[in-house]
């Protein structure tokens, strides 16, 4: 009798409820520098959201008139239920690609009297309202009421839309499940993306229909209105799973790794002394934060680019070669070199009081800069067996990369004073990215538009390259001039900078 | 050795440290104490060159800390964990300060093992320093401030977050490197601490100095009743 008093009087403490994590959750976004810092980011970021949003809306309203006219003479429910299988392995794919999970960081709460279920279900319960839950809604509701509600019962209707929305429910949880278990799996990421091309490639082989089946057995469960139990049950398993697999990880554990830590991987670097050891900690730092190493990863990807550009039809257009050759023997370092100094954000304070000299430190971002356009240039020399054109260009725009683009990065890095925390990932992050960035591209993609555009004048913008070889080799020449150069603008910005990484 | 002349830092409209004239002269060891807000950070980061003076300079063995470099050949300093470097290990760490100081890797090893017992991390750990606890953080950054053998140490409450035993082996340490004759500046929240190894005290408050006396017997009663609410 006691026990249960106890327990009674005790309610109005745990009764904190999710509206105030919610609150504490909006308060973490709002309060977070990046977000009050770079505005103008976020509402382009909104506009295009809307964009694609509204998009997605057409495409559902028009649905039937866009199946009418491309699967002539089927039943336009039937096949708009059978294209939802590829939306649903797309959307599982992306999701586990892109949907970040809402993590309030759970530790200050665990202390506190709030029942810890109820830590656990609110990212949980949270994650309903991402963006790829919207799209999924809105895919479905106005074809769904323009015409599923206007041509079948209302016990049909009911069936249909609960069980996709089930479908969309199972999709949220399962991306945190796949996302928890592969993480740190990346052959398994590659299994599961065979595995949904398979299906897909079944599909269009038409050895196995899956889309037909999938739709045959939605068809059939809309008609039999009592098993829509199925696809219910489905979701608030995926959803209990996510649960329990959330309540497994959520002590705060000291999680240390027995990997071998490599120290001594990069001796030879000890011959160049100060700057070799700057560069080392560079290395090091790649190596061992997961936001510029998911970096380097994106980088890779990027290169891929140039099988769009480099075609047959685009070798005489000169514009575009620069412009892509520029990209691509620098890819790792513009993207890596973006953000220049704020990579030491965390501990800048440690450099400018050791006995650093700041010609060096800027010269170990300078041959690290050239090291990474090297190791740029190498991995898309491949693109020169298209054509001897995009290799001699290439080389020449590595010297104007290394030449000219460096110091000018350089230059206008040391304008980038927002901390950067190396622990997140580079999905969708754009802590440290602002109108710094802008500053960067414009005069290292300009310069070589205007050599072009001066000699298109005279008609023969294949010359421009040489211009843009021989730029780079006289930046090259008067280094250390322009590392001096470079070496002031940094120590005039110190100070800001130092005062803007220390900004959590 | 350090000489402070009509220094200021304003952040707005708040003062945060105006010192008109300070000299803290060679072999001197100077407690910095004060209320939360006093401006001991501030100041310990000006004399650092981490920030940029309102008004006035701060000289190190004569030269301007704000034009040149020279003075980080001397002095070791450590305020906060923004001096550590998160993703290396302790040894890395050192080694990298040790080799920008012309020392190898025998030597570094060398000095981890004389001071073993306050630093007990081993130095094969494969912990990163961001995974360190708060005190081994602090002593980690002590250590690295000692590692250059430097002329003047500076260092931001080193007593907090460390173990009794820890303590009294800093105490003693730091009394032993100012008899070798290493200049000295620390602040600190512990009266006992500072009066007793301290040979001048500082008292901030709101960012002026209100009192500067070498340490005698009375010393610590004086600050005691300051301090008294």
């Amino acid at each position: 009798m006691f026990k249960i008093v106890i327990i009674c009087g005790r309610q109005p403490l745990t009764s904190i409820n999710m509206i105030n994590l919610l609150i504490h959750h909006w308060k973490e976004k709002q309060r977070s520098p990046f977000w009050q810092k770079s505005i103008a980011l976020n509402i382009i970021l909104g506009i295009l959201c809307l964009y694609l949003l509204l998009n997605v809306l057409a495409l559902s309203f028009f649905a039937d008139k866009i199946i009418q006219e491309t699967y002539k003479g089927r039943d336009v429910v039937e096949t708009f239920t059978g294209l939802l299988f590829y939306y649903f392995s797309f959307d599982l794919v992306i999701r586990f690609l892109f949907q970040q999970l809402p993590t309030l960081s759970i530790q200050p709460y665990l202390t506190l009297p709030i029942k810890k279920s109820k830590l656990l279900h609110y990212p949980l319960i949270k994650s309903g309202s991402s963006f790829f839950n919207i799209v999924a809604i809105l895919i479905l509701l106005p074809f769904f009421i323009k015409v599923v509600c206007a041509t079948h019962s209302f016990p049909f209707c009911f069936a249909w839309i609960v069980a996709l929305f089930s479908f969309i429910i199972a999709n949220n949880y399962l991306n945190f499940l796949l996302k928890k278990y592969f993480a740190k799996r990346p052959l398994l990421i590659l299994l599961l993306l065979a595995f949904v091309g398979l299906f897909i490639f079944f599909d269009i082989a038409k050895i196995v229909s899956c889309s037909s089946y999938f739709s045959a057995i939605l068809i059939y469960l809309a008609n039999t209105p009592f098993l829509i139990i199925i696809p219910v049950a489905l979701a608030a398993l995926t959803y209990y799973l996510a649960y329990f697999l959330l309540k497994k990880n959520s002590y705060v554990e000291d999680k240390l790794t027995d990997k071998r830590r490599n120290a001594d991987s990069f001796l030879f670097l000890k011959r160049f002394g100060e700057i070799g050891d700057l560069v080392h900690i560079e290395i090091k730092m790649i190596l061992r934060n997961k936001r510029p190493k998911s970096l380097l990863y994106f980088s890779l990807i990027f290169l891929a680019y140039g099988f769009m550009f480099y075609k047959k039809q685009n070798l005489d257009n000169y514009l575009l070669l620069s412009f892509v050759g520029v990209l691509m023997t620098a890819m790792f370092a513009l993207n890596h070199g973006q953000f220049m100094f704020a990579w030491e954000s965390s501990f800048f304070d440690s450099f400018m009081t050791k006995k650093i000299s700041p010609y060096n430190y800027v010269k170990s971002k300078y041959l690290f800069f050239t090291v990474l356009c090297l190791l740029s240039f190498i991995v898309s020399l491949p693109y020169a067996l298209i054509s001897y054109k995009i290799g001699i260009i290439n080389v020449s725009l590595l010297l104007y990369n290394v030449g000219v683009s460096s110091f000018i990065l350089i230059f206008f890095g040391t304008y980038n004073s927002t901390r950067i925390d190396l622990g997140k990932s580079q999905f969708m992050n754009y802590q440290g990215i602002g109108a710094t960035q802008f500053l960067l591209i414009l005069p290292i993609m300009g310069i070589p538009v205007l050599v072009y555009l001066l000699f298109n004048l005279f008609d023969i913008p294949q010359y421009s390259f040489y211009v843009l070889g021989i730029l780079g080799i006289i930046g090259i020449a008067f280094n250390k001039y322009l590392l001096q150069l470079v070496t002031d603008q940094f120590i005039k910005r110190k100070y800001k900078m130092a005062y803007g990484f220390r900004q959590k | 050795m350090i000489e402070i002349n009509d220094l200021q830092k304003v952040y707005g409209k708040k003062v945060a440290l105006s010192i008109n004239r300070l000299n803290i002269r060679e072999k001197e060891f100077v407690g910095l104490v004060g209320n939360n807000g006093a401006g001991k950070t501030t100041m310990l980061s000006l004399i650092l060159d981490l920030i940029e003076p309102t008004k006035g300079f701060v000289k190190s063995k004569g030269m301007m800390v704000s034009e040149s470099d020279d003075w980080k050949n001397y002095t070791g300093s450590y305020l906060n964990e923004g001096f550590l470097i998160p993703f290396l290990t302790p040894f890395e760490f050192l080694e990298f300060i040790g080799n920008l100081h012309g020392k190898n890797r025998a030597e570094v090893t060398n000095f981890l093992k004389e001071n073993n017992s306050f630093f007990t991390e081993e130095v094969s750990s494969k912990k990163y320093n961001r995974e360190l606890s708060a005190g081994n953080k602090n002593k980690l950054g002590i250590l690295a401030s000692f590692l250059p053998e430097p002329e003047i140490l500076i260092l931001d409450e080193p007593f907090s977050n460390l173990d009794p035993s820890s303590q009294s082996w800093l105490k003693s340490k730091l009394k032993k490197l100012n008899e070798e004759g290493v200049t000295i500046l620390i602040s600190s929240h512990d009266l006992k601490h500072v009066t007793e190894i301290c040979s001048r005290i500082l008292l901030l408050e709101n960012g002026t100095i209100i009192k500067d006396t070498n340490t005698n017997t009375e010393t610590l009663v004086e600050l005691e009743n300051y301090f008294n609410v």
